[in-house]
């Protein structure tokens, strides 16, 4: 039976990907509308083609480098797995094809759901939310495909018998997760500046220094704008839950090969999160099928409309995944099966959460839109205070939903050693549970900016007014699916990365096991055990005391130091390089519109190619120095420190990241929403002292929301990914 | 090549231009290039008989460039403007976007609405007060151009802005989107002429310091003298998104004071 079941896995993906395929069809036979519609569309693609193909030539030189070391490492020092250089390879290669994927039906869709809208309501919504589910759909087929291939090929390839083949293969597995991130973090990271420069370019000199109103084509910035949403939250969200998703099963898998090593249930451990992975990807598609609207629906019924796909699949994976738990025959399949649930339950929690503080419907944001009537500086602060406070309950959410997901799992909640690998394994499945409906849930994030897309260009294609009636109704949609999209991305980034930080222990005993054996013999000298034997029965409770991984030991003391430090210099990095880059936008409207006679009376176009390569190469970078440090710091604590080191450096970016994140992210959603309440009439409305205020907390908050914030999900990420990679060179070298 | 004649309110003045109205209007607002912008508010004039303007300077200086590229403004006046143009003279309003979209207004003749209590009136030409009013529009411009008084002016353009509910209550709390800073001292203004007997106006600012918010424009823009009295209407809200949208998206760009 259980044979059987997994090859579910790959026909899942393969089911995935046809759909995709299928989407993405349909979506290309629809009429793409005007001449003007189409040149518009244009620009955009071409734009958003060569951003990514600059990027992709940057992060491969990266991945270049990266690999020589890895096999430098593997084959020469001999500290690592020989898979790794490859698997680090495939991870990147598959996460940056979901990527282009994403973002080329993205930037095919807007025309063509403009003109979709045209006919209905409906009809755009169909067309736009179907193109989104191409990324959705793309991202989980990609992954479980990439899932399905290495565990069939390291199954061939792995020699060892009986419950360490399961061990060494799902850690190997876990290592291409390493790729993905580094993929994730470029495409995060470059796509922030480059979204947000060009944002913050466009609005700068377009809106405040030449009066032009957004989306005009009069506005040389305008169409890297579009790009931007594309690079940003398509590709750049795509990548950062592709990681989260294959992150998450792996580790999970990971973890169950350990923590029922020896047992009847280690194969089932294994397989159960692809299982629900790959089931919650059928569902998705079912969700996504049964996403549709009346014509003239409102917001509330637009949003009713997108929901009920979503909870068609949640209802779902919550049925199927304790049928499959049984069929698996694992003994706690219940506890699991609470585990899985509490998972999704957090993920809503958090959708939740993050709507009650970005959203003008409650108020905290009216809050905020209150202080605009006191000028910008009462903004600043109210949005700062609500987005520190924001905190609370997505922190609250995830100890509670780890907490009982641990619980559920062990089968007890005395937290004894004895059971805290069932615990933690517990941890990721919920972690698997809350990204299982991902195919559905992506498809709703990535719906946002071709949404917009499509409003901008109704508008700057002069379309109807009742047409852009109802792209400005997508688009309203596509902000509200933006924000708690962004919520989700955080807390699943949050219980991936405790899951990944939990494997990592298993990574541990895998290192010492490639050593060579005089090195092997040094090491287990330093670290007081006998012999090798006593590593292999220990448990997560003895590899803790082996490392000397506790409070009281001032190397993790300062770790967690360097891992707090970490996030706020990221995001510091991020911020300044969004300042830098706007800078030279700026510049370069300012340019356009003294050298270029006739832009403003609309008979000269502006030159959109060098706004998009400026913000391009702005991009490239600026990125280069924060993302290199996320993969050099961790190795050189390692150096420095070793696995306490290492240990506290992983806990303290872990808390310390997820509650900037969430702060950054709530903060300027509640202020981009604070904007959008006084434009709807309140406070005095469009035009007035207020609005200007509530600009000026938009524009700060742009790169709080749109770069800063995502970007720390996957600094956490990563940083744990390269310290589970480089997990043999932190058993092996360490200076104290 | 056609010679036009355009009154500028803000700042007003005289100019004579070979550009029509809606590429005049544009190039007034932002330039040639863009190193300048604001907002306009402009009337198209029929060349009438005057002492005070030099017509010759026209004929001279309106002509076209070399490289035949049309003369965009000649100056003719820009003090006294107004209240030397006949407002028979006057032609089509138009309302410039401060990034140069252009809206032309014909004129109409005025229906007074009953309901309002209150009104709000920017004045435009000569000088530019707003001021809350007992009178309606017609009212208040005999009263503000009547010369036997200490203070008035020849001629007068103004505008009426919206009050919502302030329009018959001063103490209504239903302010909804009205942009005008310091709320406070609008109503008290508005207590003051409703509290005061014989007291039909109180000056609320002294003079336009922003942009006005085209959004604000309750019915429309007034020009008078005395008894004479010419009316342009504003589109409702829902005509303009309808039939003039970018203007409409330009308007509601711009920021007040």
């Amino acid at each position: 039976m259980q044979a059987a079941l997994v090859w579910l896995v790959p026909i899942s993906a393969c089911v995935a990907l046809v759909f995709a395929w299928k989407f993405y069809h349909q979506m290309i036979a629809e009429d793409e509308g005007t001449e003007t519609m189409k040149r518009i569309a244009g620009h955009v693609k071409a734009g958003a083609r060569a951003y990514l193909m600059q990027q992709y030539k940057v992060v491969g030189g990266v991945f270049l480098v990266m690999m020589l070391l890895f096999l430098w490492l593997a084959y020469g020092l001999h500290v690592q797995n020989g898979w790794v250089p490859f698997a680090f390879v495939t991870g990147g290669l598959f996460s940056g094809l979901a990527g282009w994927f994403g973002m080329k039906t993205a930037t095919q869709a807007s025309a063509r759901a403009a003109k979709a809208a045209s006919n209905s309501l409906n009809h755009g919504l169909r067309v736009a939310f179907r193109s989104g589910a191409v990324m959705g759909l793309v991202v989980v087929g990609l992954g479980l495909l990439d899932i399905s291939v290495w565990y069939a090929v390291l199954n061939i390839f792995v020699d060892n018998e009986g419950p360490e083949k399961l061990i060494i293969i799902t850690t190997t597995m876990l290592t291409f997760g390493m790729g993905a991130s580094l993929q994730a973090l470029f495409a995060r990271v470059g796509g922030g500046i480059f979204t947000k420069a060009a944002d913050v370019g466009a609005d700068l000199v377009g809106k405040v220094e030449a009066g032009i109103p957004e989306d005009d084509p009069r506005n040389p910035a305008t169409i890297a704008d579009n790009v931007g949403d594309n690079v940003g939250d398509v590709a750049g969200m795509g990548a950062d839950l592709y990681e989260s998703y294959c992150g998450s099963i792996l580790a999970t898998a990971a973890l169950g090969a350990g923590a029922f090593a020896g047992t009847d249930q280690q194969a089932a451990a294994v397989v159960a999160p692809m299982l629900i992975g790959a089931l919650g990807s059928l569902l998705s598609i079912v969700g996504v099928l049964s996403v549709r609207t009346k014509e003239g629906a409102n917001m509330k019924e637009l949003m009713g409309a997108l929901n009920k796909g979503i909870h068609l699949a949640s209802v779902g994976i919550i049925i199927v995944s304790f049928i499959i738990l049984k069929l698996l025959g694992l003994e706690n399949a219940a506890g699991l099966w609470g585990s899985i649930v509490v998972g999704l339950l957090t993920g809503i929690g958090i959708g939740y959460a993050t709507e009650i503080y970005t959203s003008h419907a409650y108020k905290p944001t009216q809050r905020i839109a209150e202080m605009t009537k006191t000028g910008p500086a009462t903004v600043i602060i109210g949005g700062m205070g609500e987005g520190l406070l924001s905190v609370a309950w997505p922190v609250l959410l995830v100890v509670i939903g780890t907490l009982l997901a641990y619980g559920f799992a062990a089968g007890d909640w005395s937290f004894s050693p004895d059971t805290m690998s069932q615990g933690l394994y517990g941890i990721g499945i919920a972690a698997v549970g809350m990204l299982s409906t991902l195919g559905i849930t992506l498809a709703t994030d990535a719906y946002g900016p071709i949404a917009d897309n499509a409003g901008g260009n109704a508008e700057m294609s002069g379309l109807p007014p009742e047409v852009r009636q109802r792209t400005d109704a997508l688009d309203a949609l596509g902000n509200t699916t933006a924000a708690t999209g962004k919520g989700f991305a955080i807390g699943s980034a949050a219980l991936t990365a405790l899951a990944l930080l939990a494997s990592y222990v298993e990574e541990l005993k895998i290192a010492l096991r490639h050593l060579k054996p005089e090195r092997l013999e040094v090491v287990l000298q330093q670290l007081n055990i006998d012999s090798m034997e006593a590593v292999e029965k220990a448990n997560l409770t003895d590899f803790m005391n082996y490392f000397e991984v506790n409070l009281m030991n001032p190397k993790v003391l300062l770790g967690v130091f360097l891992g707090a430090m970490m996030s706020f210099v990221f995001c510091g990095l991020t911020m300044n390089a969004v300042g830098r880059a706007a800078g030279k936008m700026v510049d370069e409207v300012r340019r356009q519109f003294r050298e270029i006679t006739g832009i403003m009376e609309g008979k000269a176009e502006p030159d959109y190619a060098q706004c998009v390569q400026i913000s391009t190469m702005a991009a490239q970078h600026e990125m280069l120095l924060p993302s290199c440090l996320a993969v050099i710091v961790p190795v050189g604590v390692g150096l420095l420190l070793g696995v306490p080191g290492v240990f506290g450096l992983l806990a303290g970016a872990l808390a310390s990241g997820f509650c900037l994140a969430v702060m950054m992210a709530n903060s300027g959603g509640a202020w981009d929403n604070a904007k959008k309440y006084i434009e709807e009439g309140h406070l005095g409305g469009k035009g007035s002292a207020a609005h200007k205020a509530a600009v000026i907390g938009d524009t700060v908050g742009d790169p709080f929301k749109d770069t800063s914030g995502p970007s720390i999900n996957i600094l956490i990420k990563l940083m744990t990914m390269v310290s589970i990679v480089t997990a043999g060179l932190n058993v092996s070298y360490t200076l104290f | 090549m056609k010679q036009y004649l355009y009154l500028s309110l803000i700042p007003e003045s005289l100019i004579g231009s070979q550009l029509p109205p809606e590429e005049f209007g544009n190039y007034y607002a932002v330039g040639t290039r863009k190193r300048t912008r604001g907002q306009a508010i402009f009337f198209e004039v029929e060349r009438f008989e005057s002492d005070y303007f030099d017509w010759s300077e026209l004929e001279r200086h309106c002509v076209a460039h070399p490289d035949g590229k049309p003369k965009r403004s000649a100056y003719m006046g820009i003090y006294r403007v107004l209240e030397h143009v006949p407002l028979s003279a006057l032609k089509k309003l138009y309302l410039v976007t401060d990034d140069g979209r252009v809206l032309g207004l014909d004129r109409a003749e005025f229906k007074p609405e009953p309901i309002s209590q209150y009104h709000l009136y920017q004045e435009l030409c000569p000088v530019t007060p707003r001021v809350v009013s007992k009178l309606d529009p017609p009212e208040f411009c005999k009263s503000l151009t009547d010369r036997s008084k200490t203070v008035s002016v020849d001629k007068l353009v103004f505008t009426e802005l919206t009050l919502n509910r302030l329009s018959r209550d001063p103490e209504s709390n239903d302010v909804g989107d009205l942009p005008y800073p310091n709320l406070g001292h609008l109503r008290d203004c508005l207590r003051e002429i409703e509290g005061k007997d014989g007291k039909m106006n109180k000056q609320v600012t002294r003079s336009l310091t922003g942009e006005v918010l085209f959004r604000t424009i309750k019915n429309g823009f007034f020009a008078g003298n005395g008894e004479d009295f010419v009316y342009f209407p504003m589109p409702s809200h829902d005509e303009l998104a309808r039939e003039h949208h970018e203007w409409w998206r330009s308007a509601l760009s711009t920021f007040g004071e």
